[in-house]
């Protein structure tokens, strides 16, 4: 008699108690057929662990990370991520992209071939928290190699996104690119559309995770500091 | 870090692993995953210590896949087959190989019904007992392990392993 294909998974499965696998195993050296059909059994599960297994042993994408890691705050859960991703996705790498930008608000300036934040841009960068509001929103804080603050930021008013780390005292702008606000699917979420080369970016700046609430606040009362 | 973060950290590449099984590619998996870590975090008081996290995140993680899928199919959204091409993008040859090998495996089970998608990803693929799987799926284990049997036939007959 051919066991039941409930019993056969679970034997493959390694459910079956001790008692039962002995006298499944006792049948099958006695059925060739059932050999043969736990051996197809075998076969899906290891065509299955080859396709996927391998997602095990990659890099966890950068967006991910942020989003386990950005909310230690209870207070503010999903005020990392979803508004840093929303920004970072809007990035375009390359300052020469923001040289030729400069907005009317003058918030951003070139000096000997660097973008300085200047005006409400910087005063936001120096005194804001990604809790606060305002006509300039920070998102994400981190370190970079050098011990050094990164700030990510959207200025409605300059209609401007971009990534600022303190450097002698000012913000230099990284990167910076037009931005409009844009309506976000309920579940796809903007991270995931953001283009790899910007994520590249971002990863190669940053050192460790990035800021909770109370580090970044302690940053911002100790002046931005570096390490 | 608390405790909590920590555990999800750890728990991310299972998580990616079982939303690929789950969805269609590998960009509506990490947006299904993402999903998943931002529900945990804000129902973060819903978990009871001294129960299992990997089967809480799972089982939201099924909630989102779940949504998603009802959301799509209110949209009326007609997803075009996808192109092999646009995925293989600049891989090498031996990843666009294994690609097209993997993607027969994923094909197959993108076309088993959700249930069963559902139950073949959390025993075959992630490895959970029986008991863990249907309580991550909230059904008496009965069910499960019928609708796994009725998955993997499925699978077998859709990837052509020859019957003895």
């Amino acid at each position: 008699m051919i066991p039941s294909p409930e019993t056969m998974a679970a034997y493959v499965d390694g459910e079956l108690s001790p008692q039962a696998v002995a006298d499944f195993e006792a049948r099958m050296a006695a059925d060739p057929i059932l050999a043969a059909e736990v051996a197809r059994q075998r076969a899906l599960r290891a065509r299955l662990a080859a396709a996927y297994d391998p997602v095990l042993s990659e890099e966890v994408p950068l967006a991910l990370r942020m989003a386990a890691t950005a909310a230690n705050d209870p207070q503010r859960p999903r005020l990392g991520l979803p508004q840093w991703a929303a920004l970072a996705a809007c990035l375009v790498v390359g300052v020469a992209i923001g040289q030729s930008l400069s907005p009317p608000g003058g918030s951003l300036v070139s000096e000997h071939g660097t973008l300085v934040a200047r005006a409400g841009l910087a005063r936001a960068l120096t005194t804001q928290l990604a809790a606060d509001g305002g006509a300039v929103k920070v998102g994400l804080t981190f370190r970079d190699a050098g011990g050094g603050y990164c700030r990510t930021f959207l200025s409605r008013a300059d209609r401007l996104a971009g990534l600022a780390c303190r450097r002698d005292g000012r913000w230099i702008v990284q990167t910076a690119s037009a931005w409009a606000p844009q309506a976000a699917p309920q579940y796809r979420t903007a991270a995931s559309e953001t283009p790899p080369a910007v994520l590249a970016a971002v990863d190669g700046l940053i050192a460790g995770p990035p800021l909770d609430a109370a580090a970044e606040r302690a940053a911002r009362d100790t002046g931005w500091a570096a390490r | 870090m608390n405790g909590l973060d920590h555990e999800i950290v750890e728990l991310l590449p299972r998580l990616r692993r079982l939303a690929r099984a789950l969805t269609r590619n590998p960009a509506d998996a990490d947006d299904l995953a993402q999903a998943t870590v931002e529900r945990a975090l804000v129902h973060r008081g819903q978990w009871r210590p001294g129960t299992r996290f990997d089967s809480w995140m799972f089982r939201i993680m099924k909630n989102a896949w779940i949504d998603e899928a009802r959301a799509r199919s209110r949209r009326g959204a007609v997803l075009a087959p996808e192109a092999e091409g646009e995925r293989v993008g600049d891989a090498g040859a031996a990843a666009v190989e294994h690609r097209l090998a993997v993607g027969e495996v994923e094909r197959a089970m993108a076309r088993l019904p959700d249930e069963q998608r559902l139950a073949v990803a959390l025993v075959l693929v992630d490895g959970l007992s029986y008991r863990e799987a249907a309580s991550v799926l909230q059904v008496p284990e009965g069910t499960l392990t019928s609708r796994l049997v009725r998955g993997r036939a499925a699978l077998l007959a859709d990837l052509g392993e020859a019957a003895p």
